[in-house]
């Protein structure tokens, strides 16, 4: 088994089968806040895909390179979260000056993106899994695509409930969270699908 | 500064109560489903958080005055990271079966929506034991939420109480209650805690409504019995003009 | 390259992420707003509660921006 297809192998399991959202539990806040209008979710998705494929490309080298030879390995969260919020920061600002319009559609969901769990978590779950760097960058596009794509089947399932005829208590995000049960319970029947593939 | 009586303790409660931070204001979901597997780590959890909360808390309030308006979010971002960073080690090397837990979830307390925000709301204007009492509030209100979604998770997944596997320095109790061919593994799973963590909002959006539809109940009655005694009130003037136009 | 040298480094790099983390933040606020994006808005029903003022949506950062 060569390595691409190996690589394509960990995408696709950490996109579906061991979901951010749905089994990781990575950035439930803006999966349940902003996931209304199918359009405000995309533009989050994406957002967060190019935040986590930056921080991942960032964070695994500076790791192994710079605070593990000096012996501060445990400084490795603090690194990361100046690395994300900074990231976040230059990347606002410099869409802020050059591209209005590409600021109207993503601009608005970067300042949230610090605060998602699921970028800190990809990152530091990288390091602290001991991945290679191949596979950290598998890990990084498998998650954030897989978060693009929750987050968007959500919002189009959730545009669906606000007009269903839902109880009066469970209005909202209890039904919102029901539904997401759901969805996890599918994924886990995908569970097992690579197991006859030797690599 | 003038302070209404019996301050702290509202200051304390509102956090358990009114403003959870879980169950009302929806923050710090992620950790919520995460490690709410067992009562344990469910404690564990909620003890690192509140230990975060606090010193974070507590050291934004003392230096409320030195940072500037400006700099405030990523001074405490970096104040936030470093307790984390403490915590981390000291979780580390006394608890490695926690930490082990977990795992990367000890971190993430980092963009814990909650701990940021009550820096933010709370402790950047308020003095230190305000913020101090402030911080104890919503940790212990956080840990109680933590604990009570654990508690269905544990019980109705596994059929038993199960003490000892990771706070490994007191022994191991186990309690078998429900017999173990009628458990639901379900909600061991994450869809379980997608499901717990939804009934539970739901049975409170049903007491809320339950609250206000009493309310609103009561107001229609009072509303009825005023207009009754208007009426009779009319009456009985109508009545004694007649009376004294009869006279 | 000896352990110290690296440690020297490590931390001076530390140092510049704080640094640029700060510059950045100062500089993302002091840019203004593009043209067109004055209003832009998402529904604050659940940003309310949340107490996060670095983001945009809270609502007090939001009339600051509007001015």
């Amino acid at each position: 088994m060569n390595i691409f297809v190996a690589f394509v192998l960990a995408i696709i399991s950490s996109m579906l089968m061991d979901n951010v959202v749905l089994s990781r539990f990575y950035g439930i806040c803006p999966f349940l806040g902003v996931s209304r209008k199918v359009n405000s979710s995309l533009g989050m998705g994406v957002a967060v895909v190019f935040v986590i494929m930056l921080a991942t490309l960032i964070c695994w080298p500076f790791y192994t390179y710079i605070l593990v030879p000096a012996g501060i390995p445990f400084m490795d969260t603090v690194a990361y979260i100046l690395v994300i919020a900074s990231l976040v920061q230059l990347t606002g600002l410099f869409i802020k000056k050059y591209s209005p319009s590409l600021y109207k559609s993503l601009g608005i969901y970067l300042p949230l993106i610090t605060t998602n769990c699921a970028v800190l978590g990809v990152a530091q779950g990288n390091t602290d899994q001991g991945l290679s760097f191949l596979d950290s960058i598998a890990n990084g596009l498998g998650t954030s695509i897989g978060f693009l794509l929750i987050i968007v089947t959500f919002s189009c399932i959730r545009t669906r409930l606000e007009t269903a005829n839902t109880p009066k208590a469970f209005k909202g995000l209890p039904i919102a969270l029901i539904t997401a049960a759901i969805m996890a319970i599918a994924l886990v029947g995908l569970q097992g699908l690579f197991s006859g593939i030797k690599l | 500064m003038k302070r209404e009586k019996g301050y702290t303790k509202k200051n304390f409660l509102k956090g358990i109560i009114n403003e959870n931070p879980l169950f009302v204001s929806i923050l710090g979901t992620c950790p919520a489903l995460a490690t709410t597997k067992t009562l344990e780590a469910a404690i564990g959890m909620g003890i690192l958080f509140t230990v975060v909360l606090i010193c974070s808390s507590a050291l934004v309030s003392l230096l409320r005055k030195v940072i500037s308006e400006e700099i405030r979010t990523p001074a405490y971002i970096v104040i936030i990271a470093t307790f984390v960073t403490i915590v981390k080690m000291f979780t580390n090397a006394f608890l490695p079966d926690l930490y082990s837990t977990l795992g990367v979830f000890i971190s993430l307390i980092v963009v814990n929506c909650i701990v940021l925000g009550r820096a933010e709301a709370y402790a950047s204007k308020n003095n230190v034991f305000d913020s101090f009492i402030d911080a104890l509030g919503m940790g212990v209100g956080y840990t109680l939420a933590l604990l009570s979604m654990a508690f269905f998770r544990e019980f109705l997944g596994t059929g038993a109480f199960a003490f000892g596997n990771i706070f490994t320095f007191i022994p191991l109790v186990k309690v078998q209650i429900i017999p173990k061919e009628y458990v639901m593994s379900i909600f061991q799973n994450p869809a379980g805690a997608f499901i717990v963590f939804g009934l539970i909002l739901a049975v409170l959006a049903f007491i809320k409504n339950r609250k206000e539809e009493y309310k609103a109940y009561l107001a229609r009655q009072e509303k009825i019995r005023k207009a009754e005694e208007a009426k009779k009130a009319a009456l009985a003037t109508a009545a004694n003009k007649e009376e004294g136009g009869n006279k | 390259m000896s352990k110290d040298l690296t440690l020297v480094i490590a931390i001076v790099i530390l140092t510049a992420l704080v640094a640029i983390f700060f510059i950045s933040f100062v500089a993302y606020r002091k840019t203004p707003m593009p043209k067109g994006c004055e209003n832009l808005k998402m529904d604050q029903e659940k940003c309310a509660s949340c107490s996060n003022e670095s983001c945009m949506f809270h609502k007090k950062e939001e009339s600051e921006d509007n001015k």
